[in-house]
């Protein structure tokens, strides 16, 4: 399945208590796109993400997912729309309580029918596809386990696995590394560039490091205070930029 | 502290920069200190406390403490041979039975026969028996309708084992009653004493009474702790309204003890485990609508939004992010209650609670202290046994 076009016009976003998190934000994301979004904390990534499958109403503005207008859907049509964007967080936001492989299927929940899942049924073919899953992130024997017995990194590749079995045109991915360690961090954003580069999926991934973005982007946006500073390529963004991005005081800091 | 941002005058000789001190003055100390030895010389006078008198009057409990540790739990009881038949005041016993009615025992087993098995009180009854134990001693109870027995006579068997008595037909409560010829045979056998079987009895009803309490507990305090949980309620104004209500009636209902909730309630609906019941049960709605209310309040948003992220209806939400994370602490903080209750209903007995409880303090006023201990021994057992097996599940479910 081919990945999915995103395209953002005016967004904006105000908070019931005045925070303007969204200002004007305007771009678009090319099918099969590596987008990294840099800035700060607190310069509208997390809110700009959750915009895109509207887990945050938008104040104002317009999202395409291709050409569906995903701002213009009713609740039943935006849980369709929403098994099309998987989505992993920086919290990797597993049920800490239920098993790794019960976290997997329920990336699922969006196709199944109701009353199947109220009673944990998943028919075999799913239960096949998890572990399918669980193999390509590598972590096939850990089925069993209750998800919070798993190390950080081990957790995030469960979250990548629960957002394959949504078989997704689009993947969020909300500061996938910023808990993990290096050498870790590495690892997790290969499995999410081996979803990019084999299945063609598009990836909107927020990252803390210029050195990470560099590495993984196909293109970057920058944003700052809500507005979008920088569009481009990763190879653009010089020490002007940086400074403009992050601040004069800001030093770049490599990670291995 | 403000002197260190103070500049120094150039030609004076620059002022030496005020230290600060760590928290909490010497002299405090020392006052602290001497404040605490008041409170204690006070709280040791006002207590009665005297060490002396544990060793001068050691001798008071000692007869107390050897029957606390020989608990009254088995018996010798003598071997019977028993047989019984009916008997009626008035009207033959619901079966029309013959003019000489035999018992129904096997032909060669021990049988007894009445000369009539319909008379008043006060008319003359003669009662045969035949393949009995020989040469024994045995007596005739009689059972009447209210379930109460008396000893009507005693008899000794023949050498063939036979015995033949006349007696004067008691005046007992009922018109249906029962007879039963009793032999002593020769040797006894160990068995439950009484007060096993009184106090197994109560502990079961203890343990039932504790269960009931808290299934009613639940049964309130699942609605209640939405109620009464602040990350939901903190929506509207009247939501925070009805939050305020329901925490501060836990808190009332919290900070009653269950002893008084007992008493009140065995003067309600009468002394028993009822009560009990109802005493335990409303302070479990308290303890455990505030066990999980908390929890509910401290429920991870992260799972609910991947969830939802994922295009699940509300409906999959509630069952695959909120449900894991609530309903195992749910499930071990009831047992915990159970097993809380099963200990606190010992001591509602007490007040007329029902379970045990009422039993050992009917035994303690009767200066009963074996039958006591055997209580005592009892509800060990039971709290033991019911604290290994609330943790062993808290830690499975957690």
């Amino acid at each position: 399945m081919a990945g999915a076009a995103v395209r953002v016009e005016h967004l904006t976003k105000v908070f019931p208590d005045g925070t303007r998190a969204l200002d004007d934000v305007s771009f678009e994301v090319r099918p099969g796109d590596f987008l990294v979004i840099i800035g700060l904390s607190g310069s509208g990534k997390s809110t700009l993400m959750r915009c895109i499958n509207r887990l945050i109403e938008p104040t104002s503005g317009k999202i395409f997912l291709d050409d569906v207008e995903v701002t213009a859907l009713r609740p039943k049509e935006l849980r369709a729309l929403r098994r099309q964007i998987g989505m992993i967080f920086q919290q990797f936001n597993l049920v800490k309580r239920s098993s790794v492989l019960t976290n997997v299927l329920s990336g699922r929940l969006g196709y199944v029918p109701p009353g199947w899942a109220m009673t944990n049924y998943f028919p075999r073919d799913l239960r096949r596809r998890a572990m399918e899953n669980l193999t390509r992130v590598g972590i096939p024997e850990k089925a069993h386990n209750r998800a919070d017995a798993l190390s950080g990194g081990q957790q995030q590749r469960v979250g990548i696995a629960r957002a394959l079995m949504q078989e997704p045109r689009l993947i969020l991915a909300d500061e996938p590394v910023a808990s993990l360690d290096p050498a870790t961090s590495h690892s997790v954003l290969r499995h999410v560039e081996d979803l990019n580069r084999n299945d063609g999926i598009t990836v909107l991934c927020s990252l803390h490091f210029l050195s990470l973005a560099r590495r993984y982007g196909t293109r970057i946006i920058a944003l700052k205070g809500g507005r979008v500073v920088f569009t481009g390529l990763p190879a653009d963004i010089d020490e002007a930029r940086f400074k403009a991005i992050y601040g004069e005081e800001a030093v770049e800091v490599e990670i291995a | 502290m403000a002197q260190e941002t103070a500049q120094p005058a150039p030609v004076a000789p620059p002022a030496p920069p005020a230290i600060p001190r760590p928290r909490g003055r010497p002299w405090a100390i020392v006052l602290w200190l001497a404040a605490l030895v008041v409170i204690y010389v006070y709280g040791w006078q006002i207590t009665n406390i005297n060490v002396g008198d544990l060793i001068t009057k050691a001798y008071l409990v000692k007869p107390l403490v050897r029957d606390l540790l020989r608990p009254d739990v088995l018996t010798w009881a003598p071997r019977l041979q028993s047989v019984e038949v009916p008997f009626s005041f008035t009207a033959p016993a619901p079966a029309p039975p013959p003019a000489q009615p035999v018992a129904p025992a096997p032909a060669s087993g021990p049988r007894l026969t009445l000369s009539t098995a319909t008379a008043r009180p006060g008319d003359p009854l003669i009662v045969r028996g035949e393949g009995f134990a020989p040469n024994r001693p045995g007596t005739i109870i009689w059972r009447d309708q209210s379930g109460s027995s008396a000893k009507a006579a005693e008899f000794g068997t023949d050498g063939a084992g036979r015995f033949e008595i006349s007696l004067t037909v008691p005046d007992m409560i009922g018109e249906q009653h029962t007879l039963f010829a009793q032999v002593t045979l020769e040797g006894r056998t160990l068995r439950p004493s009484n007060t096993l079987n009184l106090v197994f009895f109560r502990i079961i009803e203890t343990i039932f009474l504790a269960l009931m309490g808290t299934t009613m507990g639940v049964f309130f305090a699942v609605p209640l702790s939405f109620l009464g949980a602040k990350n939901l309620m903190a929506r509207s104004a009247a939501a925070k309204v009805v939050y305020y209500v329901t925490r501060t009636i836990l808190n009332i209902l919290r900070s009653i003890e269950p002893l008084i909730m007992a008493v009140v309630f065995a003067v309600w609906v009468g002394i028993g485990p009822f009560a009990g019941v109802l005493a335990l049960g409303l302070h479990s709605i308290a303890s455990l609508g505030k066990l999980y209310s908390e929890q509910i309040e401290s429920i991870e948003t992260g799972p609910i939004e991947a969830i939802t992220a994922t295009g699940a209806s509300a409906l999959q939400v509630i069952r695959y992010a909120v449900v894991p994370q609530i309903v195992p602490p749910f499930i071990a903080f009831t047992i915990y209650r159970w097993d809380i209750n099963v200990r606190a209903s010992t001591i509602i007995g007490f007040v007329g609670g029902g379970g045990v409880g009422f039993l050992l303090n009917q035994y303690i006023n009767l200066f009963q202290w074996q039958a006591a201990a055997t209580a005592v021994w009892g509800i060990t057992l039971v709290v033991a046994v019911m604290d290994y097996f609330s943790a062993a599940v808290r830690e499975r479910v957690i």
